[in-house]
């Protein structure tokens, strides 16, 4: 199918312009001083504390990426992002978990971050898995090196972030992706600069450390527009687009060729509550990030399914169904958000596995429709009224059905009323997907590491926890 | 008279219009007329309407920062005033403000730092990535009855915690109160590491601080 375009070709050439003379003329926050030299030395130029960025360095960046990359997981399955293919992956970093039986929510444990990467492993449209959960109990500095070591064991997808904020954490994490045969140029690594446009110190040092190890930078900028970004939804795409490339930027100097997801996080003021991660301008900044990442010729990695509900009610659906369509629709190439709630600070098992269902319903609105001979059956029309007069016996049915004409889903309800309140016991969508991820959790079974992987993976957290909070508690 | 321009002075409050503000707290100095009873019978009208309106969902975040603003405007016109009269603006309380450490997002801290200062408390923003001693060192040396603090990120608010037991091993509790904010903070959060306040926005954190001073509206 055509991409569907929120802008156009004159669109995409302003906002690529604007973006170049923010980077060039307002300059970014950046006073790390390791980097900085970094970057002076390859010809941008100081004011105050902010960096200027030339459009010519910013350019010879963009060519110099990998914007290619492929991910891998132990089981083989590697995911070439950029490819044409869309891959979706879950939301990660959530704090409450959901219990959709009880109507109630709880604090997220350990054992949820096992059992959520449990759950997207078994799920067949969760592509890659991302650590879920973090639990409170967990030293802060040690937070996504923990939520990565536990989730390693439980699924055999290619598992990426962690999302990070320091430098040293790359060492730790790259080194826990090799312990399950995952190169650094396999393994994504994600860190936030603040918006607007500043790069702090932490950050700055973790992207070099990022780029000497050769993984793939998929960092996330997420402004909120009306109050870290403008309230126009074009000047906050434009914004965050300046804050991705500027990380680029120094990875590029730093290893030029290394791998790049370009990825936008924009969300928007709920100017009474907070933010919005619900409202329909999500799905569409997400598919104009899109534009502008394809613009360049990257893979782009956005929100997909998000949304601000407490439950799994109608907003909810409603709100992630327009959510992930629009983006999956103007091409994106991942598609985060599987289990997400309440504005990505809660998830649920209930909730994954209805996003695997709706997974199914936005890939078949991918793929489009066809006019070919085969598609328009004008003989196949012929044959029928010369015939039966009918199409359910037709060859030609069962080999498109089978071929995926219709998304055949095995959640939603179609039944009659009488099979639904008899048989089925009034069960509503979202009664089976909990039926659904308790059977996962009950039966599901990843194969275990090694008990030499186990000891490898907890020798590098042993080593993190030496270097990391023992540090810093002097 | 006055009660024309305190009106005017609370309207433009109301509209977040830091220029008029100045412009009415100056002729105000001209018609000497009384700084603290220009600043409780004016201007704070406004703070409070829009707060007010603000908790009923009729107002935005934006008229929230800029009436603050407008506010803090004001204020600063008129407290050299004051200080001439030998008098100072009667504070509820002494509030240290921080970031945790590892967690560098502040809009919200400081809006709920405007707010405060707005409705009368002393305040010291210290910023970003505040470990717990910095914190506490400066909340010992302004003798500071709050500390807030705030943290964006699941992955930082579990900073708070080391603050709110470090200042128990120091047994500076009850003596300094915590108020804690930030989007991944909840009740049982609150409750979980002992902290003594928090709220979902600057208006509910201006009521919880003034609780915690025992000087509830």
């Amino acid at each position: 199918m055509e991409p569907l375009k929120f802008l156009s070709d004159d669109d995409l050439k302003a906002m690529h312009e604007a973006t170049l003379h923010i980077m060039s003329e307002v300059g970014i926050i950046w006073t790390h001083k390791p980097s900085l030299d970094i970057l002076l030395g390859a010809g941008c130029t100081v004011k105050g504390n902010r960096i200027s960025m030339p459009a010519e360095l910013v350019m010879d960046s963009v060519a110099k990426a990998n914007k290619r990359p492929k991910i891998r997981g132990r089981n083989g399955q590697v995911n070439e992002l950029g490819g044409g293919n869309l891959y979706f992956h879950n939301l990660g970093g959530a704090r409450d978990v959901f219990d959709a039986r009880a109507g109630t929510r709880r604090i997220a444990t350990d054992q949820d971050v096992i059992d959520a990467t449990r759950v997207l492993d078994a799920l067949p449209n969760c592509h890659t898995v991302t650590p879920f959960f973090t639990p409170q109990d967990v030293p802060g500095e040690l937070m996504s090196l923990f939520m990565y070591r536990h989730s390693l064991p439980h699924t055999t997808k290619p598992l990426q972030g962690p999302g990070i904020q320091f430098a040293e954490e790359v060492k730790h994490a790259v080194e826990m992706a090799q312990v399950v045969g995952t190169t650094p140029a396999e393994l994504t690594l994600s860190l936030s600069p603040v918006s607007p446009l500043t790069i702090h110190d932490p950050a700055a040092a973790a992207i070099v450390e990022m780029a000497k190890a050769g993984v793939i930078c998929a960092n996330l900028p997420a402004p909120i527009g009306g109050a870290t970004s403008p309230m126009t939804i074009s000047g906050s795409l434009v914004q965050q687009s300046a804050e991705s490339l500027a990380l680029l930027v120094l990875a590029q100097i730093v290893n030029p060729g290394c791998g790049v997801v370009y990825c936008g996080r924009l969300g928007m003021l709920e100017p009474r509550t907070g933010l919005i991660w619900g409202g329909v301008e999500l799905g569409m900044s997400s598919a104009a990030t899109v534009q502008l990442g394809h613009y360049y010729g990257f893979s782009v990695n956005v929100y997909g399914f998000s949304t601000n509900a407490h439950t799994l009610d109608a907003q909810n659906a409603f709100e992630r169904g327009l959510n992930a369509t629009i983006p999956a629709l103007a091409g994106a190439d991942e598609l985060s958000g599987i289990g997400e709630m309440e504005a990505g600070v809660m998830g649920s098992y209930g909730q994954m596995v209805l996003d695997n269902e709706l997974v199914g319903s936005v890939m078949r609105l991918r793929s489009g429709l066809s006019a070919d001979v085969e598609h328009l059956a004008v003989e196949i029309i012929g044959n029928v009224m010369n015939g039966t007069r009918n199409y359910l016996g037709q060859k030609h049915t069962l080999k498109h059905l089978r071929a995926g004409e219709l998304a055949l889903t095995k959640l939603a309800e179609r039944n009659s009323w009488e099979t639904w309140e008899g048989k089925l016991e009034r069960k509503q969508m979202a009664d089976h997907a909990v039926d659904e991820a308790e059977r996962i959790l009950r039966e599901h079974q990843v194969p275990p590491l090694e008990p030499q992987q186990e000891k490898e993976l907890d020798k590098i957290m042993a080593a993190a926890e030496k270097e990391m909070v023992k540090k810093k508690k002097k | 008279m006055s009660e024309e321009l305190y009106k005017q002075m609370a309207q433009c409050i109301i509209d977040g219009d830091s220029d008029i503000s100045v412009e009415l707290a100056k002729k105000s100095i001209e018609l000497k007329m009384h700084p603290l009873e220009t600043i409780t019978k004016g201007f704070v009208v406004g703070v409070n309407y829009i707060g007010d309106q603000f908790g009923l969902g009729e107002a935005f975040l934006p008229e929230l920062v800029m009436a603050g603003e407008a506010m803090k405007a004001a204020i600063a016109v008129l407290e050299p005033e004051l200080l001439k009269l030998g008098e100072t603006r009667q504070m509820l309380g002494r509030v240290v403000l921080a970031t945790v450490e590892g967690d560098i997002h502040e809009i919200g801290k400081t809006l709920v730092g405007t707010m405060l200062s707005a409705s009368g408390f002393e305040v010291v923003d210290l910023g970003v990535d505040q470990p717990a001693d910095k914190i506490i060192g400066k909340a010992l040396e302004i003798n500071a009855d709050i500390i807030g603090m705030s943290a964006l990120l699941t992955t930082t608010m579990v900073r708070q915690r080391e603050v709110i037991e470090e200042l128990d091993k120091e047994g500076l509790r009850p003596r300094i109160k915590v108020m804690v904010g930030g989007a991944p903070i909840t009740r049982d959060w609150v409750t979980k590491i002992k902290a003594d306040g928090y709220s979902e926005d600057a208006i509910g954190a201006v009521k919880i601080a003034k609780e915690l001073m025992g000087k509830a509206d």
